[in-house]
């Protein structure tokens, strides 16, 4: 401790006053705080302050995501393997998955903590620790065979344009994770969309091996055939319920498994950290949707609208979203009623867009990044309530 | 006797509670008054240096209302005046003469007297007396107009603020002197005075419960006179209400029925780093190393006067002031910590959920440590979880930066009851309270030179 101690310390000086490195003072500070809190004190009452930092708060979501980075690894080569061919063993599964996930996950952390640097410097703001949470969450929100440069591309369109030029983090509309995956999404439709991309090819040697890949459930369940149900349709593929519970489908990295996106929204929610009135509002919409969408189901219609509500939430990135993308409090609204609202028409929208809009099959993306959009309104609603039942003291 | 209950507010397990004894501590050879540590006034000094001075002697007066006379808690001579920055007054330290101690006389007021005196009568003794500074006006929480009809007055017996004295400790035996104290406030506004006293402290409901209207229960600061008049006030007519401190009260008291200046006062010496935490009964503006032993320090403490979440801090030779009732001693914490980020934090006090302290029935240290650095804003909203007035800190912090006095106003700003819970509890260190408390004071000094 004393080494590392001394080592901050003498690196110091070379970030202080009129030193070369002087600009890049926040990214220093950033690194001491990994290792050492502050030696800072109060200088006026109230004189203690909680122990809880944005560090912390932050490291929090990473600690929950890190369950849903490694299974990301895990299913990554089990798909692979599966579409190859190959021998489900599973080290050599992991070690091709982590192979494909751990340089896109590194490219992500580069440019996303390389722009913060960057505008920290030249706007002389501290850097903010969500980065490392965005930086985080959008590799696990890609395919596994997008190549490296787009994720840098998104990565750096998210933080840039979905944050930076917003004034920086708490003045940003938009979920910055999200803003570079919808880039992405735009941009690159082919390499983003169709039954290729969610599955990486296996290498034999020189040659690729001729892989069968596999459908993803939501492409399953919007082109399901009518004399079937969507839930048969999936079986038949090999997805029922537990499958796709568990997440053992090809989508994207780290989005597949609900069940630990569930474990961590839990977590995250009983320490606080994610909001409980966005999760449990994004669950509601869902529910509450595909159950009207039920009551129009019958004859004639498509599959789609009489599918079990809870495979909603259990497949595709529903889960993912609404436990780590829905709950990133800078770009929801900030009144606890507006949370409810918000978190409700996420789901609500998420179900519309899957259902009635094959040209999009993931619709959390969008529903989130529109209701980022609407978060400001909401809340400027609720205030106005809120105001109105306060006795003015002017 | 009706009953409030307050949700919120933060629920502290804090080590270095002051333990119930009492211990009269001998006058010591010098005391002083802080006139930098009473809000708002505007201090026009009546004595200088070398002056003889006896006990109830005016020694400055408030320029913005000359009857706002403040009076010597010492007989004897001014022994220094000391300024600060601006010429600000910050001290008046006067040397104590013994055997006897010169002592101005005031006019007593008997019991008999008291129900029929007329309230002009009555406000002309206690601007006489100087003992005015006892009333505080919400919100602002200035000395009122003395010509002024307060909706309420609220008494305040407690302070959950850690640490403050317990009420079962400063009232035990002048149960008659509040009594009394209160009749004289039903003279300034009759029926309309409200006394409350914190749920917990059950022996001061048996005895002084015929006199209570409201029994809080809650956590910090649910027994602050701004949080409770939240609760009670109908309209806007009611939020220039004026409040008096339990321990104040008992000195416009002693004034009044004695014809004395009241110079006792019982402070809480307190906190994880007190050598002695216990109650002590000391002169009005005694000096903190009669408190506290400096020599027993390990170092590395902060001394503040008042409690944790509103005092001052102060070195160890400064005084106590007017309106302090506690001397808390707390560690600096000034080391950085060690991998602080990734500590469980058995013993780390936090209002999150985010450490282990949650499952820790024991008593915590608390620091002055500020835990972190300035951020921006990431909209945890735990700032407005905490608040005891329903406000939201955050987005009142944003129009107060933007300068929408239209909107902060509306928001709520002057509900604030300037706790500091919202700074405590702010990951991002963002100095809300403080930052509340500026604009209140500007706003208020705005509002007195354009009155309409
Ligand atoms: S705004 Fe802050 S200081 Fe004011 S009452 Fe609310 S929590 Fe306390
Ligand atoms: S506590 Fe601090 S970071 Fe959290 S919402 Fe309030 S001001 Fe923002």
């Amino acid at each position: 401790m004393k080494a590392i101690r001394q080592f901050f310390e003498n690196q110091r000086r070379h970030f202080e006053g009129n030193a070369p490195l002087a600009r890049l003072e926040p990214f220093y500070e950033a690194m001491e705080r990994v290792f050492f809190g502050t030696g800072q004190v109060t200088g006026q009452a109230p004189h203690a302050r909680d122990s809880l930092t944005v560090q912390r708060y932050m490291m929090l979501v990473i600690v929950m995501l890190l369950p849903c980075l490694f299974f990301g690894m895990y299913n990554v080569g089990l798909q692979s393997f599966k579409a190859a061919g190959q021998p489900l063993d599973f080290w050599p599964m992991m070690v091709f998955g982590a192979k494909i996930v751990l340089p896109l996950v590194i490219i992500s952390y580069l440019f996303g903590f390389g722009w913060e640097i960057v505008f920290s410097a030249i706007r002389k703001h501290p850097i903010s620790e969500g980065v490392f949470v965005t930086a985080m969450l959008f590799p696990l929100t890609l395919p596994p065979s997008t190549p490296w440069w787009q994720a840098a591309l998104g990565i750096s369109f998210g933080v840039v344009l979905g944050k930076e030029v917003f004034g920086g983090t708490g003045r940003n509309f938009l979920n910055p994770a999200l803003t570079g995956r919808a880039f992405l999404y735009f941009a690159y439709p082919i390499q983003m969309s169709g039954d290729a991309v969610w599955t990486a090819v296996y290498n034999h040697g020189a040659q690729a091996v001729d892989a069968v890949t596999a459908a993803t459930p939501l492409a399953l369940a919007t082109t399901a055939p009518a004399s079937q149900t969507v839930e048969q349709t999936l079986a038949a593929a090999g997805y029922d319920f537990s499958t796709l519970f568990l997440g053992f489908y090809p989508d994207s990295i780290g989005a597949s498994s609900a069940l630990l996106c569930l474990i961590g929204a839990v977590v995250l929610m009983i320490i606080g950290v994610a909001s409980y009135r966005i999760i449990l509002g994004d669950i509601i919409g869902v529910l509450a949707l595909g159950y009207v969408l039920n009551l129009f189901a019958g004859e004639g219609s498509a599959p789609y609208l009489g599918m079990n509500p809870f495979y909603h939430l259990i497949i595709g990135g529903t889960a993912f979203g609404i436990a780590f993308m829905t709950t990133d409090p800078v770009s929801a609204p900030d009144t606890h009623a507006a949370r409810w609202i918000y978190g409700f028409f996420i789901g609500a929208l998420t179900v519309l867009i899957r259902v009635f809009n094959p040209a999009f099959p993931e619709g959390i993306m969008l529903a989130i990044l529109f209701m980022n959009v609407f978060a400001p309104v909401l809340d400027h609603l609720v205030i106005r309530l809120r105001i109105r039942k306060r006795i003015p003291n002017i | 006797m009706q009953k409030l209950t307050m949700k919120k507010g933060y629920r502290f397990r804090m080590a270095g509670a002051p333990a119930d004894e009492l211990v009269v501590l001998p006058a010591p050879a010098r005391v002083a008054v802080l006139p930098e540590r009473i809000p708002h006034i505007k201090p026009r000094l009546l004595v200088k240096k070398g002056d003889q001075v006896q006990i109830g002697s005016p020694l400055f007066e408030d320029k913005r209302n000359p009857r706002l006379r403040f009076l010597s808690p010492g007989g004897g001579t001014i022994h220094d005046i000391s300024f600060g920055p601006r010429r600000v007054v910050q001290a008046i330290v006067i040397d104590r003469k013994e055997n006897p101690e010169p002592e101005t006389r005031f006019q007593a007021v008997t019991e008999s007297q008291l129900a029929q005196i007329d309230r002009q009568a009555l406000v002309d003794r206690i601007l006489d007396g100087g003992m005015w500074w006892a009333f505080r006006e919400l919100p602002f929480r200035d000395l009122p107009a003395p010509d002024g009809e307060p909706p309420f007055i609220l008494v305040s017996l407690n302070a959950k603020e850690p640490f403050q004295p317990s009420p079962a400790v400063y009232l035990k035996d002048h149960e008659q002197l509040l009594a009394y104290g209160l009749k004289a406030l039903n003279v300034l506004a009759p029926g309309r005075v409200r006394v409350f006293a914190d749920a917990s402290e059950s022996s001061v409901i048996e005895k002084a419960g015929q006199w209570l209207t409201h029994v809080v229960s809650g956590n910090y600061p649910c027994d602050d006179p701004a949080t409770v008049l939240y609760r009670i006030k109908s309209d806007a007519s009611q939020n220039r209400a004026w409040f008096v401190a339990g321990q104040d009260l008992l000195a416009l008291a002693h004034l009044l029925r004695e014809g004395r200046y009241p110079i006792r006062r019982v402070v809480a010496v307190a906190g994880s780093a007190a050598p002695d935490r216990r109650h002590c009964q000391i002169r009005l503006g005694a000096p903190l190393s009669q408190l506290v032993d400096d020599a027993r320090l390990r170092g590395g403490e902060r001394f503040v006067v008042g409690g944790l979440f509103r005092g001052y801090s102060s070195d160890s030779d400064g005084y106590v002031g007017f309106y302090e009732t506690a001397v808390n001693v707390v560690p600096e914490g000034g080391d950085p910590e060690f991998l602080a980020l990734f500590n469980p934090g058995v013993s780390r006090p936090s209002y999150s959920r985010t450490f282990l302290s949650r499952l820790n029935p024991k008593a915590l240290v608390y620091n002055c440590n500020m835990h972190g650095d300035l951020r921006a804003c990431i909209a945890c909203m735990h700032c407005a979880d905490v608040c005891p007035v329903d406000l939201l800190p955050q987005m009142i912090y944003k129009s107060i930066l933007a300068e929408e006095v239209e909107e902060y106003l509306e928001l709520g700003l002057l509900d604030c009851v300037e706790c500091g819970l919202c700074s405590y509890v702010c990951p991002s260190k963002i100095e809300l309270s403080r930052t509340f408390i500026a604009t209140k004071a500007a706003y208020a000094k705005e509002q007195a030179v354009k009155p309409d």
